[in-house]
């Protein structure tokens, strides 16, 4: 064991480098960055807006517009100018984003069910979030207003019915069904909802093997081309604890780094999107739905994380083995990403069960598939499904770490080369 | 003098070819075996099987009475071997580097301290051990790697061309070291393309061509065997 504890230290010397913690501080400098500066850009949007109004009509409507303005968090400047042309040319020479020119004869027109048309003028002065979500607002008052006088018009004619009524003769009424429960609410709130909350899931995942892989392969390269491995394999340890020793080093750095790279980008989504949190009717309908990962769920996901990791640690050996020197381990990373990236945009966009049979035997048979499947699985009430990714992946590994320990325990080590040049494997 | 290492009928083969074809020799305590032959007359590929770094294909090697196909263990534990082309951790300091070769070895802290002790002894780059190994010259890694090799003070020591690519001081320095280990009663098995030099370290050669020993014996016995001045004409001569 002591010897064991000696040569994983070593290995976590060698992966925790300055160039590794250099790479990630300024990773986290980054996102953090990005972040604090688009939150700064939300919060501008989301503050007093300023917008130049001119008023040609200064009717009892018109006014009541501007009050709509200001109850939604507008600034109004009123612009003193006789006609649109000169409010538009002053508006352009000004820092002002946004214009609103109400015609003469506004109030009138509506009055008399005429439709008529105010204007509206949005300056890009940039493409950012804020000035977006500006004309964004400014849409949304001026739809609530068109409500709010068709609704007094039909007050007005049909006094017995509710404008609601006669604007929506037909109402729907939505439930959702998860397996044997049924909940009131919109399927693509509780979906938009679901997916909010596991976007993270496949990004740590993908992230975490990825870096751990190509720690494993570019340590074992490393040993090659500084011709240190010779000298390891003749030293008084099992060759099963080489092996172990790297992995389990990569493993932990590798999570570290992910760690450090996640919480740099949920500072940076953060944001840019806020926290993600269900409405309080969502909530509802989410629990009510049984759409919430219980104790034992978090075990198995956990546990399926755990064997994807080791999965991708151990083919990482055997390809690190393959590797002449550090440059060609770079390319030994490619069927690993392959086998990562396939899954991770089919979690996005699929539903893996509504694939042609091959297809899905083929997203099955690749073992980082299962975690990204676990989630929805468990949700929807899977779980043997979840079960034999877990039995599956543990098999892989089993073969792969036994295949690595081969490698490792016979002449392959030092032989076993993939000369890209010349196409062909040498054993 | 009791035999360390013995080697008999020794085979490796790589697919069809056959690197090694019958090799036999033994190195005892305190002897400086030498292995002297062309490029890929096989003296790598037999100090490699000794290693335990290649497989026996056919044959039989024995250390201290432990056969290499039952007992890889055995060997690892009392051999050290330093490979012709070796590096060490170039992020790790020199010092950290010998510690942790030695922590392999060591069954308690003054065994640690005893060996890391004459590490730096061997080595002779002083405060130097406590800067990064990247940082050194091919002779300083070559001199690090040789007390990495000699600290423990192992039955057997397997040097694969010790003075590769060093200058005439370090390499009669690395010769000196070699010679004071052998005479504590370390075995030491060698290869080498320099004459001058298995002929001033070794006490024992052999000649080895084509994966066979052609003959072996001390520098003088196989002088007077081939009429000989020096171990060149020794070796033109049996290659006839």
């Amino acid at each position: 064991m002591k010897r064991f504890t000696n040569l994983l230290l070593k290995e976590i010397k060698e992966l925790v480098n300055a160039q590794l913690i250099l790479s990630l501080l300024m990773m986290m400098a980054i996102f953090y960055f990005v972040g604090h500066l688009a939150k700064t850009e939300m919060k501008k949007a989301a503050s007093t807006q300023k917008i130049s109004v001119l008023d040609l009509d200064g009717s009892e409507l018109s006014a009541g517009l501007s009050t709509g303005l200001k109850a939604a968090n507008f600034a109004i400047e009123w612009s003193r100018e006789k006609d649109p042309e000169a409010a538009v040319r002053a508006a352009k020479q000004g820092d002002t984003t946004l214009l609103l020119i109400i015609p003469q004869g506004f109030g009138e027109s509506v009055a008399r069910f005429e439709q008529k048309e105010i204007s509206t003028y949005s300056f890009l002065r940039s493409f950012s979030i804020g000035g977006i979500r500006k004309s964004e607002i400014l849409r949304a008052l001026i739809t609530a207003t068109n409500g709010y006088l068709s609704d007094n018009v039909l007050r007005k004619k049909v006094p017995d019915v509710s404008p609601d009524i006669l604007k929506r003769p037909i109402k729907t009424k939505d439930y959702v069904i998860v397996r044997d429960k049924m909940a009131e609410g919109s399927a693509a709130a509780v979906s938009g909802f679901v997916y909010s909350q596991g976007v993270f899931l496949p990004i740590i995942l993908m992230m975490v093997i990825m870096y751990s892989s190509q720690m494993v392969i570019s340590a074992i390269a490393m040993e090659k081309q500084n011709k240190t491995l010779e000298t390891l394999l003749t030293v008084p340890i099992p060759r099963t604890s080489i092996v172990a020793a790297k992995m389990l080093a990569a493993g932990i750095v590798g999570l570290l780094s992910a760690v450090i790279y996640m919480v740099g980008m949920k500072s940076y989504m953060g944001g840019m999107m806020g926290e993600v949190r269900a409405s309080a009717p969502v909530s509802a309908v989410i629990k009510q739905l049984g759409l919430t990962l219980t104790g034992n769920g978090y075990l198995l996901l956990g546990i399926s994380l755990f064997l994807a990791l080791l999965c991708g640690l151990a083919m990482a050996t055997i390809l690190g083995v393959l590797a002449e020197d550090f440059r060609s381990a770079q390319s030994l990373m490619l069927p690993i990403m392959l086998m990562i990236f396939i899954p991770y945009l089919l979690s996005f966009f699929a539903d893996v069960n509504s694939l042609p049979l091959p297809v899905r035997l083929l997203i099955l048979a690749i073992p980082f598939s299962h975690p990204f499947l676990a989630t929805p699985n468990m949700m929807l009430g899977h779980y043997p499904a979840v079960l034999y990714g877990i039995l599956y992946m543990a098999v892989v590994f089993l073969v792969l770490v036994v295949i690595a320990a081969r490698i490792f325990s016979t002449d392959r080590v030092l032989t076993m080369k993939l000369r890209w040049g010349k196409k062909k494997i040498v054993l | 003098m009791n035999a360390v290492l013995r080697v008999e009928g020794l085979k490796k083969r790589y697919g069809r070819f056959e690197a090694l074809k019958g090799i036999d020799f033994e190195v005892r305590e305190g002897e400086v075996f030498a292995l002297i032959g062309p490029n890929g007359a096989g003296k790598t590929t037999t100090l490699r099987v000794v290693a335990t770094l290649l497989s026996v294909s056919e044959g039989k090697v024995t250390f201290l009475g432990n056969d290499l196909k039952k007992a890889p263990e055995k060997f690892r534990e009392g051999i050290s071997y330093l490979p012709e082309e070796a590096g060490a951790y170039r992020n790790l300091k020199g010092m950290d580097y010998l510690r942790f070769m030695a922590k392999f070895y060591a069954r308690s802290a003054a065994e640690l301290a005893t060996f890391l002790g004459r590490a730096e002894g061997i080595a002779e780059l002083g405060p130097r051990l406590k800067d990064k190994v990247g940082t050194y010259s091919k002779g300083m890694v070559r001199k690090l790697l040789l007390a990495r090799a000699l600290m423990t003070k192992p039955a057997l020591v397997i040097l694969d061309e010790p003075t590769s690519g060093l200058d005439v001081i370090n390499s009669l320095e690395v010769r000196e070291i070699i010679k004071r280990f052998a005479r504590e009663g370390i075995a030491v098995l060698l290869s080498s393309h320099n004459m001058l030099e298995i002929e001033y370290l070794s006490d024992r050669v052999a000649l080895i061509d084509k994966g066979r020993i052609l003959d072996q014996g001390t520098s003088q016995e196989l002088k007077d065997k081939y009429q000989a001045a020096n171990l060149e004409v020794v070796f033109r001569s049996a290659l006839r």
